[in-house]
């Protein structure tokens, strides 16, 4: 019983103070800027490019999948980030030499970034209501914060699976600019899956964000949370999936960095 | 100025140039910037702006190239003087006899000149893989707009690396200012779309002058006359930002020597 409560400890302990030594620069200003003006201007970039285009979509489609979209921000980056700042900060050998349960300390690291970026598409969907004219009119809103919650924990998945390999690689930021912006590509943010080429639509069906971006545009649109439960199943299990992979990938590196002695390698 | 110093100067610029350069090209983030943001942002523009004609395609493969030097005067020119400080070689910088301000701007040609490669790599990929016939109405008016929009940008890049030293406060708002830029300066959609009150926020920006010359001339055949304003626009704001830029070199030198801060974070 001990051991159970230790864990839990240890888990909240650890998605607090990843997220606390995340933001230990953090200024309310550096948050304004990157959680709040940034994605306002992502969302008026495309919004407006699709205005001006001649693609067909609404400019609610662009509004709506960007909007999502930003959980990546906390979900890629943030959790990212968590993970790789034990190896920035030289804290990765003390991790790996405590006894502690990897799985819980794994894990730990997205919990405060899955209510970060829940937040932060709340805020996209605040800019485009209140600056863009976002009808939400026949929306469930609690259908609408579920899909958001579970979009935010797949996409958090993906970025656990990066944060794995930014213990291995030194170029952590080209690989997470790369999938933020493989994601506004290929989930449905800003092009309708449909009109990709069919091996894009196959790499965009095993994405995060693909089947949230969908539902969510669903239920703005007066569908319920029936209509999309069986897209949001698959969208938990495609999180679990890159959760799985990325926990594999990480006690992996664990066992390989002890034995090589490159725990702490650059 | 004496021209042995001009001389010397040319020489210091030439150094960093090819310094920073061969430095930068093994940066990942510094290429994920230049090679593969703006051709991700190519992509979803030519899905999103449709079949509007081979014109529009040189439209999306000249502002895509844009975005990627944008991003280069932002996140590189930006940090060019502040990534000294991290490596501790800022204390030496300033201890030269050729002032700080003149190894910047080399760094900061380095960073603007590369970026050009983001315009390269839009172009062949539009070309080779989407297959459109891309070419270049007005070449020489379009070479002279990448001259003017180059010079232009590396002034701005002084200004935005000695403002994000001097004030912090300001550097923290790197991020949120990325996609704001792509909006005023209209790379990949008229300025007109956009809410009246932003029209002046866009002409103090070279960004924009830039945009207008290399769309004008990638797209069309202009007269020189057309070609005139922005032209004159870009050398007017690029003289003016390095005014701006050398005053805030002074300030910020100054400040380091009195508050000792040269090295502070």
């Amino acid at each position: 019983m001990s051991k159970v409560i230790a864990n839990i400890r240890l888990f909240f302990q650890g998605a607090v103070l990843s997220y606390i030594a995340l933001f230990a620069w953090l200024r309310p200003s550096t948050y304004i800027a990157t959680k709040v003006v940034g994605p306002l201007a992502q969302i008026l970039f495309f919004t407006l490019m699709g205005k001006f285009g001649t693609s067909g979509e609404s400019a609610d489609f662009y509004i709506i999948g960007n909007a999502i979209q930003i959980t990546a921000l906390s979900g890629i980056y943030g959790v990212t980030f968590s993970l790789a700042g034990d190896r920035w900060n030289g804290t990765l050998p003390y991790l790996f030499g405590t006894p502690a349960n990897r799985m819980t300390m794994f894990l730990g690291r997205a919990v405060i970034h899955i209510i970060d970026g829940m937040f932060g598409v709340l805020i996209g969907f605040t800019w485009g209501v209140t600056l863009l004219g976002l009808d939400l009119s026949n929306t469930d809103p609690w259908a609408l914060i579920l899909v958001i919650a579970v979009t935010t924990f797949s996409t958090s998945g993906l970025g656990l699976m990066l944060g794995s390999l930014s213990l291995i690689t030194r170029n952590v930021m080209f690989i997470n600019n790369t999938a933020y912006f493989l994601l506004l590509v290929l989930s449905g943010s800003n092009i309708a899956i449909d009109r990709l080429p069919s091996a894009l639509q196959a790499i965009s069906n095993v994405l995060p964000l693909t089947r949230g971006i969908a539902s969510a545009r669903a239920i703005i649109d007066g569908a319920t949370f029936r209509d999309v439960r069986p897209a949001m199943l698959e969208e938990i299990g495609i999180g679990i999936i890159y959760i799985m992979f990325g926990y594999v990938l990480f006690r992996w590196i664990e066992v390989l960095a002890k034995r090589r002695g490159t725990l702490e390698a650059m | 100025m004496k021209p042995g110093m001009l001389k010397a100067y040319i020489h210091v610029i030439k150094l960093a140039f090819i310094f920073t350069l061969k430095q930068s090209m093994t940066d990942a983030f510094i290429l994920f910037g230049i090679f593969v943001q703006p051709l991700l942002i190519a992509i979803m523009a030519l899905f999103i702006l449709g079949d509007q004609g081979d014109e529009l395609v040189i439209f999306i493969v000249v502002g895509s190239g844009l975005t990627g030097l944008w991003d280069s005067v932002l996140f590189q020119s930006g940090n060019s003087i502040t990534r000294e400080r991290w490596t501790g070689t800022l204390e030496v910088l300033v201890a030269m006899p050729t002032p700080i301000a003149v190894i910047v701007f080399g760094k900061n040609l380095a960073f603007v000149t590369q970026a050009l490669g983001s315009m390269i790599v839009a172009y062949t990929f539009a070309s080779i893989i989407f297959g459109y016939p891309l070419s270049i109405e007005s070449p020489m008016l379009f070479i002279l707009s990448i001259v003017l929009t180059v010079l232009s940008f590396v002034c701005l890049g002084l200004v935005l690396a000695t403002l994000f030293v001097l004030n912090p406060d300001v550097q923290r708002w790197q991020n949120g200012l990325e996609f704001p830029v792509f909006i005023l300066a209209g790379f990949l959609f008229p300025i007109a779309i956009l809410p009246m009150w932003t029209t002046p926020l866009s002409y103090i920006l070279a960004p924009y002058w830039a945009a207008v010359a290399l769309h004008l001339s990638s797209s069309g055949k202009p007269n020189i006359l057309e070609m005139g304003l922005p032209w004159v626009m870009m050398v007017l704001l690029g003289v003016l930002y390095l005014f701006l830029a050398f005053w805030l070199f002074r300030k910020m030198l100054f400040k380091a020597r009195v508050d000792a801060t040269l090295s502070g974070q």
